[in-house]
């Protein structure tokens, strides 16, 4: 593909780009058109950023309108603040944040160390015909659609599914439990669910970020005696710490966010209680009740609050461990 | 070298994986768009044809092909267009080539998207309850029929009924619509067909091995409930679920349950809060101390539709709250099965206390669902008068019998389905619908009036069902069905959020631990329905059964 390029001069320049990015060495626009091959590649991702992120923020107005889909956009009378105040006295409201925190917390919490640990054992595998297998098997799931996937769960789930039966078999339970319908189960199934379809998935950039490792080091280290377990934590964790750093701040910024496609299918009237997530709550309101500038109110708050966390998860990031974003 | 490759590759993975993960978090802000105000009239009248003539049909004026993409609302829909005998038949005749479209998850939620985006299909067939349409016809995305028909085709006011017409005339005086399988109570009265749906289903041979248990009373349906956790948690070889409700909470345990205690409408002229009423919640308890002494599972609160349907077709429930238009093709199924006994027969269910009969919800003018042309439809003139034909009486018998000399033949001056179509129903209606398309394959357009004549004998299986709910009809309660208020407006933004907590309460009543948390729980939820504006719905509610009973009399 990037015949043009010797791999060996690819990488220079991008080492070399960073270099002189961070460092301020020389000016910006003078590294950028030193790397234009590589700067050209990202306007396809900006001009998709341009129509589907920034574009539509114009219609964020309707938030504060009362639209009606019947209308043309800009004819609907302006309400100023009342969709705001209707969903900040809406309990339903109130439960959704803390359904999204709960789950997001768990995720992040116990979810985010997994694709690490995930990929630092792999990275110890010696054999690369059996890491590459256990590597494509463990990702393979990602590529399912939760619309399978989660009928898929709601079958083992259910009352001859087979987690009933392996819990039976083992004593744990005397009767079937429909683990589906108890509200206290549904954030742990978010969490396992997720966990079991997207951890070989999400070690894919830590297993780049430590392919990407100088082998001289890990050489190096062993001559001095460090042993495996001194080589993983000196050299493999340190080295992947950036991208740690910024997946982290990503994830805390996305900590209002839910993955709506699996809530939505696990959900039912029964566990609604525990399952209405922001985003869930916001799809009820706007597209099944026809609620459009109540759940815009709502999206609108947020993507700020969404956006501070961002800010704020950077600036610890950059006092804690000197890597952050921007 | 192969290090180096390996590299490169891990290079593409992160741009991808960058780009997955802008994609992920941006999805759900994409959701308004511009909706396009559709310009009307740019339709100019094809060249070189004659002014249509009230007394005839206008589809014979052109007959060049075109092709209209017509949305049928019901995801389980699973028909096609060009296949059968019938859809290549009526192609031919008409010039009219059809695509069928169903929506992938809920028809409501379809449309709305779609309407967002201001792309329809030309011609939308939905159920008539259904929030959208109010607002196609609102927002003037669909066609008035009356203007197009008369510029185009004055002929449907002859197919059309007048009733019908009137039924569904807004205040601006146009009709938007034309509804399938719409009664009228005159109608009924006259045939004794109600068309109502809603039964009360055991499966047969276990119900009769039980000594064929009284369900009718809180008692008889808890002891049989009993018997059955005793003696037949295992039947035939099958775990049995004990009971099922169709539409979960909003329809089955509550408006059918309703329904079948006799629940009224209204108590002296004023519509009445079904909710609260007394029968009502015993037999709720009834469900609660069912659940508490674990008689029954929460499954049927739960259960998705692929799990219903598949505990349905090998006969595991033992009572169903169910239409019986839902069992036309599970009952002969099962009847042919290994366990010929196994089919679904209807009793009497839960009863008040007063023992009265159930009062099921019969057809009514509303119909099922609603067929409108909208107004991204390129050649609405092709559409009206496809529409006008497929009303007629000739467009509903090439639809409902299908081609004559293949399907059906003249018998005494009597249009009849051939011998082996007949046999067909009960043998193989895989086949009848897909390589014939009869009967009820293009049910769209169907009315009743027209279709019944030609309907063969249902099989028995069936027919038990039909006849029970036949008895059982309310006939003058078609009026009360949908009183609801729908769209956007603060009435129905309150009812929607009532409806919604209840779907929540319900199976929190039915699991609460004893009866006073049961009260406790139902108290709260009154409370809560109230601050939420319950009293508006009620007056809204009031004021469109007026409207009705005012246009009932006209």
């Amino acid at each position: 593909m990037m015949a043009f390029f010797s791999h060996a001069r690819f990488y220079t320049m991008i080492r070399k780009g960073a270099e002189e990015m961070f460092q301020h060495k020389t000016g910006h626009i003078k590294s950028f058109t030193r790397q234009w091959q590589l700067q050209s590649m990202v306007i396809p991702g900006i001009v998709w950023m341009l129509i589907f992120c920034y574009i539509p923020m114009f219609w964020l107005i309707i938030a504060f309108m009362d639209y009606s889909i019947a209308k043309p956009m800009l004819q609907s009378p302006f309400v100023g603040l009342k969709h705001f105040e209707d969903f900040m006295t809406d309990d339903r409201f109130w439960r959704s944040i803390r359904n999204t925190l709960g789950m997001s917390s768990i995720k992040l919490i116990l979810g985010f160390p997994i694709p690490i640990f995930f990929a630092l054992m792999l990275n110890e595998i010696r054999n690369i015909r059996f890491k590459r297998t256990v590597q494509t098997i463990s990702y393979l799931p990602h590529f399912i659609a939760w619309t399978i996937f989660g009928g898929i769960m709601l079958n083992w789930l259910g009352e001859g599914g087979v987690i009933n039966q392996l819990m039976m078999a083992l004593g744990l339970q005397d009767r079937e439990i429909l683990f589906n319908s108890d509200p206290k189960y549904f954030w742990w199934i978010t969490y396992f669910s997720d966990t079991l379809k997207e951890t070989g998935w999400s070690a894919i950039i830590y297993i780049a970020a430590i392919a990407g490792i100088d082998p001289g080091l890990y050489e190096a280290a062993e001559l001095d005696g460090a042993n495996r377990w001194q080589r993983m934590w000196h050299i493999t964790i340190q080295s992947i710490r950036p991208t740690i750093a910024i997946l982290f701040i990503l994830a805390v910024s996305g900590i209002l966010g839910s993955n709506f496609e699996q809530i939505f299918m696990l959900k039912n009237n029964m566990n609604l209680r525990m399952a209405e997530s922001l985003d869930l709550y916001i799809y009820n309101m706007g597209l099944v009740s026809g609620r459009h500038s109540f759940s815009t109110a709502v999206l609108f708050v947020r993507s700020i609050v969404a956006l501070g966390l961002l800010f704020l998860a950077n600036y610890t990031s950059k006092k804690l461990t000197g890597d952050s974003i921007f | 070298m192969k290090h180096f490759r390996m590299k490169q590759g891990i290079a593409i993975i992160l741009a991808v994986i960058l780009m997955v993960s802008m994609a992920a978090c941006t999805k759900s802000e994409t959701k308004e768009n511009t909706p396009t105000a559709t310009p009307a009239d740019s339709t100019p009248q094809p060249a070189g044809e004659s002014t249509p003539n009230p007394d005839e049909p206008a589809w014979k004026l052109d007959t060049s092909p075109v092709e209209l993409s017509w949305f049928v609302g019901a995801s389980w829909y699973a028909h096609a267009w060009g296949e059968s005998l019938t859809s290549k038949y009526v192609t031919e005749k008409t010039g009219v080539n059809v695509k069928l479209e169903v929506p992938s998850g809920e028809a409501n939620e379809h449309i709305t998207l779609m309407m967002t985006s201001g792309k329809l299909p030309d011609l939308i067939t939905m159920g008539s309850w259904e929030n959208a349409v109010k607002k196609l016809w609102e927002g003037d995305h669909v066609y008035a029929l009356n203007e197009l028909a008369e510029q185009y085709d004055p002929y449907f006011f002859k197919v059309a009924g007048d009733g019908t017409l009137k039924w569904y005339r807004q205040e601006n005086g146009n009709t938007y619509g034309v509804p399938n399988d719409s009664y009228s109570p005159n109608l009924m009265h006259e045939t004794g067909m109600t068309a109502a749906n809603q039964t009360f289903l055991v499966r047969k041979d276990l119900y009769e091995e039980m000594g064929s248990p009284d369900l009718s009373t809180p008692e008889g349906f808890l002891n049989a409930l009993q018997l059955l956790k005793d003696k037949y948690p295992k039947y035939k070889g099958q775990s049995i679920s004990p009971f099922f409700a169709q539409g979960n909470v909003p329809y089955g345990m509550t408006e059918y349950l309703q329904n079948l205690l006799a629940v009224p409408h209204e108590q002296e002229g004023k519509v009445y809060d079904r909710i609260n009423d007394p029968d009502y919640i015993t037999w709720l308890k009834t469900f609660r101390t069912a659940y508490e002494r674990g008689l029954l599972n929460v499954d049927f609160l739960v259960d998705s539709d692929t799990q219903v349907e598949e505990k349905t077709n090998n006969a595991r429930y033992f009572m169903m709250v169910r239409e019986w238009n839902g069992m036309t093709a599970v009952n002969p199924m099962l009847a042919a099965s290994a366990n010929p006994d196994s089919y679904y027969i209807a009793v009497d269910g839960p009863q008040n206390s007063k023992g009265d009969n159930a009062k099921l919800f019969p057809g009514n003018m509303d119909g099922w669902m609603v067929t409108m042309i909208s107004k991204s439809n390129k050649n609405p003139e092709r559409a009206i008068r496809f529409l006008t034909y497929l009303t007629s009486e000739e467009g509903q018998r090439d639809l409902f019998l299908g081609k004559e000399g293949e399907t059906w033949e003249l018998v005494n001056d009597k249009p009849q389905l051939k011998a082996d179509m007949v046999e067909l129903i009960t043998t193989d209606i895989e086949k009848l619908e897909k390589q014939y398309g009869i009967m009820d394959t293009y049910w769209m357009m169907r009315n009743p009036v027209i279709i019944n004549q030609w309907r063969p004998e249902k099989a028995p299986v069936i027919k038990q069902m039909e006849e029970f709910a036949n008895k059982q009809a309310d006939i003058d309660s078609g009026i009360y069905k949908g009183l609801d208020p729908l769209g956007d407006s603060d009435v129905a933004v309150a009812w929607s959020r009532i409806s919604q907590n209840w779907e929540e309460v319900m199976p929190e009543l039915i699991t609460a631990k004893d009866e006073a948390a049961f009260d406790k729980i139902f108290e709260s939820f009154l409370a809560r329905r109230a601050s939420y504006g319950f009293d508006k719905v009620m007056e809204y509610r009031q004021a469109e059964l007026d409207v009705r009973k005012a246009k009932m009399a006209e």
